[in-house]
């Protein structure tokens, strides 16, 4: 799931040099992710993974950083 | 020469791409309309003087590594590209005695005459001033979107200026990953968004259409300092959540417009705004328009309950990316490129009744940092931005954060837009962005006054050119 997540983050939404270098922890806000980034990223996330992602739950804690995104698709899939 | 560059001579004709025939499109409608063109501007508040003599050269090397930066525009056939005619781009400097006469004299270089055959695409002002002085990136649309403006700012102070370069058009790349087919129903669901769009009667911040007189560009500014702004990203991460940021401020505008009365009261606001194909932090690529447009719409009822505005919205931009709208245009945009101007503008412009389809200009340039070097060794204290657009709607709203401070930019034209009317607007917006107490009643008690008064509610002094 975060080698899918990954290669969307860096060839649809961010820049980085060594998009293989990012860290599962570093911050993808403090990369640049912005706000019309992240609901590309939840709709690529519901497609992908069948899963709906609630619009109440669209926090930065949960986008921040990639082990958070897959934390929240995992929760919401169960 | 980096080998990955494209290696072009000055005869090669660079094409637009479809989004720069969009925006070319526009430009035809405001020049059309006795006014200067679709120039765009992007200003950087310095607090010294930059080292000049190290800006020029960069100038230089920009027209060395990207030919279109001094370019000629050429019709040929039914498309239009730049020629490359490798003329220097001459910093452009002045000096004033206050920040009041440098903000003036901005005005006064968008408001001259710039016919496309004598005019430079792109030129760079510096206007010294008592505290420091303003530098001004002054381009017109069809050339690069206000991303690459900034792209381009950042190459003209970059340390590495080899990292920046030229690379394909975004929306040719997507095309080209798609099939026929996904090409078709792109384009069929395009032409259906644009239709519902067209179904809701905007309302205008003026009432003067195309024949409405000699209009001339104007600017009022407001600036949150800090904390203020750290207060508006607050709210809005609450009302639009992390997805939603510019939709708070769409929403907000509405709001504000709708307290203060529109001069032109329809069914309800549209507001256009840029999904930008480029990643974020991408140096590349600088020229060329990569965007695709979204709309933010919402009838005046809507519009009434705040909470529910912002729950609206973004429930509509969520179905719109997950319908994938947010491509959708790109087909259409690439098939507009074979229309004339005029034709185009009807098409995907106005609606049905023939009316103006946006209530604003709109555009969210972001977040931008600059470090304690600023721009050339000088530091940057603010920034704002400016831009022409059509008549109606005659305003457009241009928002920044630079260095953590929020700057709304309102260019809007003068006499088409009332002035007292913006001034309450503004003041409106002031308050419905920070949501101060009086938000709640303000709806009820200006419908029930009419216009309202002039009393600001806000906290932020107006920054502005008349």
């Amino acid at each position: 799931m975060k080698t899918q997540l990954r290669q969307f983050i860096f060839q649809e939404l961010i820049f980085h040099e060594a998009p293989d270098q990012f860290g599962d922890d570093e911050d993808l806000l403090d990369a640049g992710l912005d706000s019309m980034g992240i609901m590309r990223l939840i709709m690529f996330a519901e497609r992908e993974f069948d899963v709906t992602l609630p619009d109440t739950q669209i926090e930065p804690d949960n986008v921040r950083t990639l082990n958070a995104l897959e934390r929240w698709i995992l929760n919401a899939r169960n | 020469m980096d080998s990955k560059r494209p290696q072009l001579t000055q005869a090669e004709p660079l094409w637009f791409n479809p989004a720069d025939y969009f925006t070319f499109v526009l430009d035809q409608e405001i020049r059309g309309a006795g006014m200067p063109g679709g120039y765009c501007g992007f200003v950087l508040e310095l607090e010294e003087v930059p080292d000049l003599s190290r800006l020029q050269q960069r100038l230089d090397l920009l027209v060395e590594r990207f030919p279109r930066a001094s370019a000629r525009l050429e019709q040929r056939g039914k498309r239009y590209a730049w020629m490359p005619t490798g003329r220097r781009i001459a910093l452009e400097w002045q000096t004033c005695s206050s920040r009041e006469e440098a903000l003036q004299e901005v005005l006064e270089i968008f408001n001259r005459p710039a016919p496309m055959a004598e005019t430079l695409p792109l030129r760079l002002h510096w206007i010294g001033d008592d505290r420091g002085g303003l530098l001004l990136l002054n381009w017109i649309h069809p050339l690069l979107d206000a991303r690459g403006g900034k792209i381009l700012m950042d190459f003209l102070c970059s340390a590495e200026p080899d990292k920046f370069g030229e690379s394909p058009a975004l929306i040719g790349e997507k095309l080209a990953q798609w099939s026929l087919w996904k090409k078709i129903g792109f384009f069929l669901k395009a032409k259906r968004h644009n239709a519902e769009a067209n179904a809701l009667e905007s309302c205008l911040p003026t009432q003067a259409d195309e024949g409405g007189g000699r209009q001339s560009l104007r600017l009022k500014m407001r600036r949150f300092d800090p904390q203020q702004t750290q207060r508006i990203n607050q709210l809005a991460l609450k009302y639009t959540g992390a997805a939603g940021k510019s939709l708070y401020t769409i929403g907000c505008f509405m709001r504000a417009m709708e307290q203060v009365g529109p001069p032109a009261a329809k069914a309800g606001y549209c507001i256009p705004y840029a999904f930008n194909l480029r990643r974020q932090n991408a140096p590349t690529p600088v020229f060329g328009n990569h965007l695709s447009c979204l709309f933010a719409r919402a009838t005046r009822e809507q519009v009434t309950q705040r909470q529910g505005l912002f729950a609206h919205l973004l429930e509509q931009y969520r179905q719109t990316v997950r319908d994938e709208l947010d491509y959708a245009y790109l087909p259409l945009m690439w098939l507009g490129q074979w229309l004339s101007p005029a034709r185009y503008a009807r098409l995907l412009r106005k609606q049905h009744s023939g009316g103006e389809l946006s209530s604003l200009w709109f555009s969210d340039i972001g977040d931008l940092r600059f470090g304690p070097d600023g721009f050339l060794g000088a530091p940057v204290s603010g920034m704002f931005h400016l831009c022409w657009m059509t008549l109606p709607p005659g305003m457009a709203l241009l928002v920044g954060q630079g260095n953590g401070q929020l700057t709304l930019s309102f260019s809007y034209l003068h006499p088409a837009v009332e002035e007292s009317w913006l001034e309450r607007l503004m003041a409106r917006m002031d308050a419905e962005l920070l949501e101060t107490p009086e938000v709640g009643c303000a709806l009820h008690t200006e419908h029930a006054q009419g216009m309202g008064d002039a009393d600001s509610g806000g906290q932020c002094p107006p920054y502005g050119v008349p």
